[in-house]
C-alpha cells in the first residue's frame, strides 16, 4: 500500500525538461492522486449491490498499484505478456514450448500452476525488481508453490524487450488461483489467452475476454489442444464468437494437439506462429510501444470511467450514515418527548403518586407539617413508632418510582425501535452485526443512572424551594418545618402544570394540584411559584435529555466510527477529471502531430 | 382431490416412512409460516410438493440424469450407455441444447416424462426399437437423460440443468481430465449437493487421453476434490465413451442401483432431509420453553397495579370499616362520623344502587392507561417474552416478542371494563352489623326512656320510691346508665368484628379483581405467547418427524 507514495516522489523527482516526460510525470501525479483518493474511499455500509462496487474499488486500487502507475513510470520497460486461461487448457506447456525448455511445471492434476512464473531476457532483469510491477508478490529465483511469490526465470530463449508470465487458471476450485489470475491479467500489457477445444465456449473465460474487450486490452487468443480433425470447425466458431464479442482484431493462433516430448514440450513447429509473432513484436519498438499504449490507455480510461460510480456510491454512503443517525435521533427524540409529555400532562399524577398525594393532603399531614414544630415532631414520633415513612417521603418515593419506570420503559422501547429500524436496512443490519453487546436493549446500568437522575432532580427541587424560601423572612418559620412538604407540592404542580387536562382527569389531578399551588402561592406569591415550577420543569427536561443522550450515543458512535468523509466523492471526481483532462490534452497533441490518423 | 392424492401417496410410500417425512415437512412449513423466513418456507414447500409429485408417478421407473460441463462427453457417454447414436456429439461447443431421454420399458413412463418436461420428440422408447432381442434387460425401468451443459456461455442451458438436476433420481456427473477441477461444477453443484451423496455417481471421461501410468493419480486427485466437497461416498468411474473403456462397469453400476428400486426414495429422502435441515437451522434447536408461573404472576401483578387493584382493595377495606363501624358504633358517634367521606365514593367506584348502571360508562369514559402504568406493563411483558424465548432461534425470539405486544394497545379498555364489571361486594352492610345497629338504637331508646322516666319521677319526687328500686338503684337510672354503658361496650366489642369483616371483604374483592385481571392478562399476553411457543414446538416435532 506504501508503494504508490514512493512512486509518487519518484515520479516527481523524475521530471525533466523534455516535454513528453513532464506530461508523463503530470499524468503519474494525477494517477497517484486518484489512487490515494480511491484507497481512502471506504464503503462501510452494506447496501444491495454494493459488493460489486467494493470489488471494483479493490480491483482498481490493485490495478493502479500493480500496473498503471509502475507502467507509466517505466514506459520503455519490456512488454509483459501474461499467459492466462482455464485450468487444463495447456498454459504451462505452451510457455515451456515457446521458451524452448522447461521453465514451469505442466501436469495432469488440476490446477497445476499455483504460483506465477515470469520468464525474461537476462538483460531485462532490472525491470522486474520488487518495486516495479506487482509490488506485493515476493520475487524468488526457485520453483515454488507459494501463491504470494513470483518466480523469475532469466533466459536467452526469450527476446529482449518481452517477458512471458505463466499465470494460474481463472476457473478452478482454488479460489486463490482465480484471484491471483485476475490480478495478473490486470497487470498485463498483452494477454495470451489460452483455451482449448473443450473449453472455448466456457462462461468464465469469456467473462474475462469481455472485460478485455471493454478495456481495449491487447489480446491474442491461443486455441490449444485441438484435435486435427476439429481445428477447422472450432477455429471458425471461435473466430465468430470473438467477432461478435468485440474482439475481432485480436489475433487467433491455433496449436494442434501434438505429441509432447519427454521434456513436456510441444514440437517447435506447433508453436512457431506464436513465437514468430512475439519475436516480431519484441524487435519492433514502435509496435511494442503501441501495444503498451493501447492497453495502458484502456486501463486508465476504464479506471477513470469506473471512478464515477464509486464516487456516487460514496455519496450514497454519506447519505446512509446520515439517515441511520436520523433514525436514531427520531426514535430517541420521540422517547424524550413521550417522557416529558407524560410528566407534564398530569398523567403521572394518577395512580400511585395521586394516591400518596391524596393521603398526604387528606391526612392533613401537609398542613400539620406546616403548622408547627410540635405537629411535625409528633408525626415523626408516631411514624417512627408505627414504622411508617413520613407521608411526604411516601409521595417522593412514589414520584421516584413513577419517573423511573417511565424513563426505563421509554429507553427500552427506543432501543428496541432503533434496533428494529436499523435491522430492516442492509446498512443498519451490517453495522449492528459488528457492534458489541445487545443494542436492542437499554444499557445495563440505565436503572442505576435513572434512579440517580430522579433523585438529583428531587434534590434540585428541594434546593430551589429552600433558596426561594430563604429570602422570605416572613415565611421562614414555615420553611423551617415544611421544606419537604413544599417541595412535594412543587413536584405535584410541575406534573400537572400544563393545561392539557380534560374531564375527569383534570378533576382528579388538577383538583389535587390546585391545593399544592394554593399552598405554594401562599408561601411564595404566585409569580414566584410560576417561575419555580418553570425552573423545576426545565431542570427535569434537561436531565431526561442528558440521560437519553447517553443511550442514543451508543448508536451514534457506531455510525461515527465508520462514516464516510463528505468530501471524499468530490476528491474522487476531481482526481478522475484531472486524469481525463490530461488524457484529452495528450490525444489532442497527438492528433496535431499526425493529422488524419485515428486516435 | 386431496384425499385422492393422499391415497396415491400412501400406495407409493407403503412400507416406507416417506409419507411421514413429507407430512412432517409440510406441517413444519404450515406451523412456521409467518414466523420463519418466507423464501425458506416456500423452498421447503416446493420440495414437499415435488416429492409428493414424484411419488405419485411411476414407481417402476428411475430417472437417471447425465450432467456435466460442455465438452466433457455427456452425449458420448449417453450414446455409449444406450448403444445408439441418439444424442448428437460434436466439436462445436456447446453441442447439446436440450435434454434428451431414453426410456427402457415405456409402460407408464409418459406421465413421468411429462412431469420431467421432456417433449416427445426428445424421447426414445427403447422397447419400441427392433433390437430388443440383442438388448439385455438390465436397464429395464431406466429413464436416462442427457442434460445440456452448465458452464457454457449459453445461460439457458444452465437453467435447464438446474431444473432437471432437482428432478432426477440418480445423478451421473461427467468430468474430464481438462475440466475436473472447475469451480463451476464443484462450487455450484457438487458441494451444495453433498446431502445427496447417496444418489450420485461421478464419471471421469476421456480417460484414454491420459497416459496409462498417470490415470490412477488423476482418479486420486478427483477423489481428493470430491472429499473436499464432502462427497466421500460417491464412487468414481474412469471411462472413455469414445474407446468404450469402463462403460460396462458404469452400466452395471447404474443397473444394480436401479434394480434395487430404492433410488427414487433415496433421492426424495435426501431432498426432504436437506430442506428440513435448512428449516431446522433457521428455526434453531433450542428446547421448547414453557412460561414460568412466577413470570405470569409478575405480569398479572403489573396488570393489577395498572388497573389500580391495590387502591380499590384498600378503599373497600376502609369503606367497610367506615360503614360497618358507623353502623355498629355508639349511634351518637356515628352521627358525627357522617362528615368523614367514604373512600369508595371518592374513587368513583361505589355510586350505590342507582349508580350501578352508570358505573360501566363512567369507567370506560376514563382515558387510556397512564404512561407510567403502561410503562410498567411493557416492562413486564418484555421480561415475559424474553423469558419465554430464551434459547430459541432468532426468528422465534422475534415472533414471540411480536405476539406478546400485538394486543397490548387494548389493555387499558379491557382492564377498565374488567374492573367495572367486578362486584366489589362492599355495597351491602353485613347482616350482623344491621342487628347490632338495631340493638344500639334499642339501647339508646332504653337509656332515653330511662332518662325521661327518671326525669318524670324526679319531678314527682318519687325517684327514690321503693317500688322503682332494683338492686339498690332506681330502675330508670339503671336503664339510663345500663343503656349507655351497654351501648359503649357493644361498640367496643364490635370494633374488632368490623376490622375482621373489613379485611375479609377486602380479601374477597382482591380475589375477584385479580381473577378478572388474570382473564385479561391471559387473553392479551399469555395466550398469544403460548401460541407462538406451541407453534415452535409443532415445528420442532414436525421437523423431527421429517428428519428421523
Amino acid at each position: 500500500m506504501n508503494a504508490p507514495d514512493n512512486l509518487h516522489s519518484h515520479a516527481v523527482s523524475r521530471g525533466s525538461d523534455d516535454h513528453g516526460a513532464t506530461e508523463d510525470s503530470r499524468m503519474i501525479t494525477a494517477m497517484v492522486r486518484l489512487h490515494s483518493a480511491l484507497d481512502a474511499t471506504e464503503l462501510p455500509f452494506d447496501l444491495p449491490g454494493l459488493d460489486d462496487v467494493r470489488i471494483a474499488r479493490t480491483q482498481m486500487v490493485d490495478q493502479l498499484e500493480d500496473y498503471v502507475i509502475p507502467r507509466l513510470m517505466t514506459l520503455d520497460a519490456p512488454l509483459l505478456a501474461v499467459v492466462g486461461g482455464s485450468t487444463g487448457a495447456g498454459k504451462s506447456t505452451l510457455v515451456n514450448s515457446l521458451v524452448g525448455h522447461r521453465v514451469t511445471t505442466p501436469g495432469v492434476l488440476r490446477p497445476t500452476t499455483r504460483s506465477p512464473v515470469l520468464v525474461h531476457h537476462p538483460d531485462d532483469a532490472h525491470w522486474f525488481g520488487q518495486d516495479r510491477l506487482l509490488p506485493d508478490l515476493t520475487r524468488v529465483q526457485h520453483v515454488t508453490d507459494d501463491p504470494d511469490s513470483l518466480q523469475l526465470v532469466a533466459t536467452e530463449a526469450v527476446p529482449a524487450g518481452l517477458a512471458i508470465l505463466d499465470a494460474p487458471d481463472v476457473d478452478s476450485v482454488e479460489e486463490r488461483n482465480r484471484v491471483l489470475a485476475a490480478q495478473l491479467l490486470a497487470a498485463a500489457d498483452l494477454w495470451l489467452f489460452v483455451t482449448s477445444a473443450a473449453r472455448y465456449a466456457d462462461q468464465v473465460p469469456w467473462e474475462y475476454l469481455k472485460q478485455a474487450a471493454e478495456r481495449s486490452t491487447a489480446v491474442a487468443i491461443v486455441l490449444d489442444r485441438t484435435p486435427d480433425d476439429a481445428v477447422q470447425t472450432v477455429a471458425t466458431h471461435l473466430a465468430r464468437m470473438l467477432a461478435s464479442r468485440g474482439l475481432k482484431d485480436s489475433p487467433l493462433f491455433t496449436v494442434a494437439e501434438g505429441k509432447i516430448d519427454n521434456q513436456g514440450l510441444l514440437p517447435p513447429h506447433h508453436v512457431a506462429d506464436i513465437r514468430e509473432w512475439l519475436d516480431t513484436l519484441a524487435e519492433d519498438g514502435d509496435a511494442r510501444g503501441a501495444v503498451v499504449r493501447q492497453t495502458l490507455d484502456g486501463a486508465v480510461r476504464t479506471i477513470t470511467r469506473r471512478t464515477y460510480p464509486i464516487a456516487d456510491a460514496a455519496v450514497e454512503q454519506t447519505a446512509i450514515g446520515l439517515s441511520l443517525k436520523a433514525d436514531v435521533d427520531e426514535t430517541y427524540d420521540e422517547a424524550i418527548a413521550a417522557v416529558i409529555a407524560a410528566t407534564a400532562d398530569g398523567s403521572l399524577m394518577r395512580g400511585e403518586v395521586l394516591a400518596r398525594w391524596q393521603e398526604f393532603v387528606g391526612t392533613g399531614e401537609l398542613l400539620r407539617s406546616l403548622e408547627s414544630r410540635v405537629g411535625g415532631l409528633r408525626d415523626r414520633l408516631v411514624n417512627t413508632i408505627k414504622g411508617k415513612p413520613q407521608q411526604a417521603e411516601r409521595v417522593t418515593v412514589a414520584v421516584e418510582s413513577g419517573l423511573e419506570t417511565l424513563l426505563l420503559e421509554h429507553a427500552e422501547a427506543a432501543a428496541e425501535r432503533t434496533h428494529a429500524r436499523w435491522s430492516q436496512q442492509a446498512a443498519g443490519a451490517g453495522v449492528l452485526a459488528d457492534a458489541p453487546g445487545d443494542l436492542g436493549r437499554a444499557s445495563r446500568d440505565l436503572r442505576r443512572r435513572a434512579e440517580r437522575m430522579v433523585r438529583d432532580w428531587q434534590l434540585d427541587v428541594l434546593d430551589m424551594v429552600r433558596t426561594e424560601g430563604a429570602d422570605k423572612r416572613t415565611t421562614a418559620r414555615f420553611l423551617a418545618f415544611g421544606v419537604n412538604g413544599l417541595s412535594v407540592a412543587l413536584m405535584i404542580v410541575v406534573f400537572s402544570h400544563t393545561a392539557g387536562l380534560t374531564g375527569t382527569e383534570a378533576g382528579v389531578a388538577g383538583g389535587s394540584a390546585v391545593l399544592g399551588q394554593k399552598l405554594l402561592e401562599a408561601v411564595f406569591g404566585d409569580q414566584a411559584v410560576r417561575a419555580l415550577a418553570e425552573r423545576a420543569r426545565r431542570s427535569l427536561e434537561q436531565r431526561v435529555s442528558v440521560l437519553m443522550h447517553d443511550e442514543r450515543a451508543r448508536y451514534l458512535s457506531l455510525v461515527d466510527a465508520v462514516t464516510v468523509h463528505p468530501d471524499t466523492p468530490d476528491k474522487l471526481r476531481q482526481a478522475a477529471r484531472r486524469v481525463d483532462d490530461l488524457r484529452y490534452q495528450a490525444s489532442a497533441r497527438a492528433a496535431e502531430a499526425s493529422p488524419g490518423e485515428p486516435l | 382431490m386431496t384425499s385422492l392424492l393422499d391415497g396415491a401417496r400412501k400406495l407409493v410410500t407403503r412400507g416406507t416412512d416417506l409419507g411421514e417425512r413429507i407430512d412432517g415437512l409440510e406441517a413444519a412449513v404450515a406451523a412456521g409460516r409467518g414466523r420463519l423466513d418466507d423464501a425458506l418456507l416456500d423452498e421447503a414447500a416446493t420440495v414437499a410438493d415435488r416429492a409428493a409429485g414424484r411419488l405419485r408417478l411411476s414407481a417402476q421407473h428411475t430417472v437417471v440424469a447425465i450432467a456435466g460441463a460442455t465438452g466433457s462427453g455427456k452425449s458420448s457417454t449417453f450414446n455409449a450407455l444406450t448403444g445408439l447414436e441418439l444424442s448428437s456429439t460434436g466439436v462445436r461447443r456447446p453441442t447439446t441444447s436440450w435434454a434428451t431421454a431414453c426410456v427402457w420399458g415405456s409402460a407408464g413412463a409418459e406421465e413421468l416424462l411429462q412431469w420431467l418436461g421432456i417433449p416427445p420428440r426428445h424421447q426414445t422408447m427403447r422397447d419400441s426399437m427392433l433390437d430388443t432381442a440383442r438388448e439385455d434387460r438390465e436397464l429395464d425401468g431406466v429413464v436416462l437423460m442427457d442434460l445440456p451443459d452448465h458452464d457454457s456461455t449459453e445461460v439457458a442451458h444452465h437453467l435447464e440443468v438446474d431444473r432437471l438436476v432437482e428432478l432426477a433420481d440418480l445423478l451421473v456427473w461427467v468430468l474430464d481430465p481438462q475440466k475436473y477441477a472447475d469451480a463451476a461444477i464443484h462450487d455450484r453443484y457438487l458441494a451444495p449437493l453433498r446431502s445427496h451423496a447417496g444418489v450420485m455417481v461421478v464419471v471421469l471421461n476421456h480417460i484414454d487421453t491420459v497416459a496409462e501410468d498417470r490415470r490412477q493419480s488423476m482418479v486420486d486427485d478427483v477423489r481428493r476434490l470430491l472429499d473436499l466437497d464432502g462427497l466421500q461416498e460417491v464412487p468414481i468411474f474412469a471411462v472413455s465413451a469414445r474407446e468404450g473403456i469402463g462403460i460396462d462397469g458404469l452400466r452395471g453400476e447404474i443397473a444394480s442401483r436401479v434394480s434395487a428400486k430404492k433410488l427414487t426414495r433415496q433421492r426424495i429422502e435426501a431432498d426432504l432431509r436437506s430442506a428440513a435441515g435448512l428449516l431446522q437451522e433457521a428455526s434453531g434447536t433450542g428446547k421448547v420453553r414453557r412460561l414460568s408461573p412466577t413470570r405470569v404472576d409478575e405480569l398479572e401483578d403489573a396488570f393489577a397495579d395498572a388497573a389500580g387493584v391495590p387502591v380499590v382493595v384498600d378503599a373497600v377495606e376502609r369503606s367497610t370499616r367506615l360503614r360497618a363501624g358507623r353502623a355498629t358504633t355508639w349511634p351518637l358517634v356515628s352521627v358525627l362520623s357522617r362528615f368523614k367521606p367514604d373512600p369508595l365514593k371518592k374513587l368513583d367506584l361505589d355510586l350505590g344502587e342507582s349508580g350501578a348502571a352508570l358505573r360501566g360508562s363512567s369507567r370506560s369514559a376514563l382515558p387510556a392507561t397512564t404512561p407510567v402504568q403502561r410503562a410498567r406493563i411493557d416492562t413486564e411483558v418484555r421480561a415475559l417474552a424474553d423469558d419465554a424465548s430464551n434459547g430459541l432461534g432468532a426468528p422465534w425470539v422475534e415472533s414471540v416478542r411480536r405476539a406478546s405486544v400485538a394486543r397490548l394497545p387494548e389493555v387499558g379498555d379491557l382492564l377498565d371494563s374488567a374492573m367495572a364489571r367486578t362486584d366489589l361486594g362492599a355495597d351491602k352492610l353485613p347482616v350482623w352489623a344491621g342487628v347490632v345497629r338495631v340493638l344500639q338504637w334499642l339501647l339508646i331508646l332504653t337509656a332515653l326512656g330511662g332518662a325521661v322516666w327518671a326525669g318524670l319521677l324526679a319531678a314527682g319526687g318519687s325517684l327514690s320510691d321503693e317500688e322503682y328500686q332494683v338492686a339498690g338503684m332506681p330502675l330508670p337510672l339503671l336503664l339510663l346508665v345500663g343503656g349507655v354503658a351497654l351501648g359503649i361496650v357493644l361498640a367496643i366489642v364490635c370494633r374488632g368484628l368490623v376490622g375482621g369483616t373489613a379485611r375479609a371483604r377486602a380479601a374477597a374483592a382482591d380475589r375477584r379483581l385479580r381473577d378478572e385481571v388474570h382473564t385479561v392478562a391471559t387473553e392479551l399476553v399469555v395466550d398469544p405467547v403460548t401460541g407462538e411457543l406451541a407453534a415452535y414446538s409443532a415445528v420442532q416435532t414436525a421437523l423431527r418427524a421429517a428428519l428421523r
